[in-house]
């Protein structure tokens, strides 16, 4: 008797866990509201990472009654990339879960929410792929959860979009220095064999 | 006459090895902790060289999340150079094998090893698809260096033993692989933390490994030596030694059935881990919602596991022949290889995690004990074609992992645990060949010996023809018969002694 209530108890803590959990961190991003307003201005052709920058304006939707954004407390600006830079990619893959979604990976700005428009000018930084890019910002209540968000193209991800090229990483030190290293080994490598051969006809 | 199998020979000049020598002077003990010139010294500078090789090739995956990015690959790409990274081996083992039988072990890996070393230096100035793909594929050529190691063991220790030095020389260097996803990540973040940049960092990071590469090829050279009595070319030159023709050499290997039959059994043993180190890590990362991390650490214990398993391997087939001879390393070979199948179809049937992990270790010990058991029989195979047989066999090894990682891997056709299960029941039927090598001397799986009189002399002699032996070129031949008598196994080689 004592053993069954016991296990009951062991059961119903478990399932309550489980609802907890289930409600607390497990949101998705078709259940937030598409209240904020984002705009991006770049400049024509395809931006340099590390050099060009990211205009980013954003703000609740005015047309919407107000008190629709009495929870927001922070508001997290992120680079996205669109589904073109995602195909045959499952490492930024968009998943609706968001503590799993992979699509906005580089953070633009991260402000305490404000009634009025706000704007952010973000030079890129260094480590962003090329890849082409749309920004989303993210409303967050007290608790740092995701309640509201809006993004800077349309829900098909196909508007407005632009382009960010990558740093090569490369420096002309490293490519002389690659260069040098290889052609050292293979000359090396037959000065020994041209040495070997005169040792051997010395040695008879 | 009393013949013994090993003999330590009494010379007229004293006895000049630190180790117990036969009368081809291979050593007969293996001695692990020795430096001992020339039969420990050359193994140490083989399986060294051999890990530094495997570290430069599978320098690349640990790095691709950040490669990928730098470089703008999709996941079909990383595939493709990752397919690209084994298959360049295919034929540079078969080259290396033959180079070996023709320049010796010395010359032939200490060249391939600084020549490939440029493609792992030019890795760090690759900037498209084209050269990442270029890149992997000459740095893959190293790994025929796995040829010159087994060919310089067989060449330095007598039969015994091979096994074991085969085994544990392979399974150190394989070590490599696994080692490697532990390095670059350690030398990638310690770049970082000097202040460069991550696109610039992992492109430094490779010259770690090419610097590796290149200090071990010209340590072969320097403090190597191909054979017990010295080089090849100094033997050629003193007489000692016969400077043999590369057609002769390549023909006599590639027309032993046996060479055949062993590199497609050795393509679902290696051929299968190569494909494992490729594909595990994103397997556990899908199914079982592993972080990358978690996923890669287990992808690094597979190929960890060398360090025992195929030492294992070939202490087993070594054990095996004193008792049991050729016919008891082909039947270890056999049992172990199917059994490594078997686990492989339980692989991609379990569910949960923790089995799973479980059932791979084991899965991962039996494939690798195979590895090491196989290269327990490829040196009684052939004497005058050492290298062809070993190149063949492990050019076999790398096509396995080419034709598996095609036909289950590679696009969406068969999720990865049918891929996982179907691929074990390859290894199942690929392992059944093993039946069919048959040594008229020693025996095979189901046959003993011939009834007509079949010695080792008249198998290894008849490799050479009448005018060639005229000339005595087989007399190294000869000494290598002598010596595997002790593959007849204890029954037989006693009903031997006891006859004279």
């Amino acid at each position: 008797m004592a053993i069954s209530s016991a296990r009951g108890l062991l059961l119903a803590s478990l399932l309550l866990s489980c609802l907890i959990h289930e409600c607390y961190g497990k949101i998705l991003l078709s259940s937030l509201q598409k209240t904020l307003q984002v705009t991006t201005s770049t400049k024509q052709g395809v931006l340099k990472a590390g050099e060009d920058k990211v205009a980013v304006t954003w703000g609740v939707n005015q047309s919407l009654p107000s008190g629709t954004d009495s929870a927001y407390k922070t508001v997290k600006v992120k680079l996205c990339y669109s589904p073109v830079s995602q195909k045959d990619r499952a490492w930024r893959k968009t998943v609706d879960l968001l503590e799993k979604d992979k699509t906005c990976q580089f953070k633009i700005a991260a402000r305490p929410y404000d009634k009025t428009v706000q704007t952010a000018e973000w030079i890129i930084e260094r480590e962003v792929p090329t890849s082409t890019y749309f920004v989303r910002a993210y409303a967050f209540n007290a608790d740092g959860e995701e309640v509201a968000y809006g993004q800077s193209t349309n829900d098909q991800k196909t508007t407005n979009l632009f382009d960010i090229q990558a740093i090569s990483g490369r420096h002309v030190s490293l490519d002389i220095a690659s260069v040098c290293f290889s052609a050292f080994a293979v000359v090396s490598l037959f000065g020994f064999f041209y040495l070997e051969k005169r040792k051997g006809r010395s040695s008879q | 006459m009393e013949v013994q199998s090993t003999n330590i020979v009494v010379e007229s000049q004293p006895l000049k090895f630190a180790l117990p020598v036969d009368s081809e002077h291979n050593a007969s003990e293996f001695r692990l902790f020795s430096m001992a010139a020339p039969h420990m010294r050359s193994f140490h500078l083989s399986w060294i060289s051999f890990f530094c090789c495997f570290v430069s090739t599978f320098a690349a995956p640990p790095l691709l999340p950040i490669i990928r990015d730098n470089l703008n690959l999709t996941a079909t790409d990383i595939g493709n150079a990752g397919i690209a990274s084994v298959t360049g081996a295919v034929f540079a083992r078969i080259a290396m094998g033959t180079a070996c039988d023709l320049f010796g072990p010395r010359m032939a890996s200490a060249s391939l090893i600084i020549l490939t070393a440029p493609a792992v230096y030019l890795t760090s100035i690759a900037s498209s698809l084209v050269s990442f793909l270029l890149v992997r594929f000459f740095t893959g050529f190293s790994l025929a260096t796995f040829v010159s190691t087994q060919f310089w063991m067989s060449s330095m220790f007598s039969a015994p033993v091979v096994g074991t030095t085969n085994g544990v020389a392979g399974g150190w260097g394989n070590l490599g692989g696994g080692a490697t996803q532990l390095i670059m990540p350690l030398v990638f973040a310690t770049i970082c933390y000097m202040g460069a940049f991550k696109f610039t960092a992992w492109r430094i990071s490779f010259f770690i490994p090419a610097l590796l590469q290149t200090l071990s090829g010209f340590a072969i050279l320097i403090f190597g030596q191909d054979l017990p009595d010295g080089n090849f070319s100094g033997l050629q030159k003193s007489g000692n030694k016969q400077k043999d023709k590369f057609y002769k050499v390549f023909y006599n290997g590639i027309t032993n059935y046996r060479g055949w039959i062993l590199a497609l059994t050795y393509g679902y043993c290696f051929g299968v881990e190569l494909t494992i180190d490729n594909i595990i890590a994103e397997y556990f990362y899908d199914r079982f919602d592993l972080k990358l991390n978690t996923a890669g650490m287990i992808a690094a214990s597979f190929g960890l596991a060398n360090v025992i398993s195929r030492p294992v391997g070939g202490i087993m087939s070594d054990a095996v022949s004193k008792r049991f001879g050729m016919r008891g390393r082909l039947w270890a070979l056999w049992v172990v290889q199917t059994l490594g199948g078997v686990f492989c179809v339980i692989l991609g049937q379990v569910g949960s995690l923790t089995l799973s992990i479980v059932v791979m270790i084991v899965f991962s010990v039996f494939v690798q004990t195979a590895c090491g058991l196989t290269f327990g029989v490829v040196p009684f195979v052939s004497r005058r074609s050492l290298g062809v047989i070993s190149g063949v066999t492990g050019g076999g090894g790398n096509v396995g992992a080419v034709l598996t990682q095609l036909i289950f891997f590679k696009g969406t056709k068969y999720t990865k645990e049918r891929g996982i299960s179907l691929m074990g029941l390859m290894i199942i039927c690929c392992s059944l060949p093993i039946m069919l090598i048959y040594f008229p001397q020693w025996g095979g799986m189901f046959c003993g010996p011939s009834k007509m009189v079949a010695t080792e002399e008249d198998y290894y002699l008849s490799e050479w023809d009448s005018d060639e032996k005229e000339k005595g070129l087989h007399q190294a031949s000869l000494k290598f018969a002598d010596n595997s008598r002790s593959e007849r196994g204890i029954t037989k080689l006693n009903s031997a002694t006891n006859a004279t």
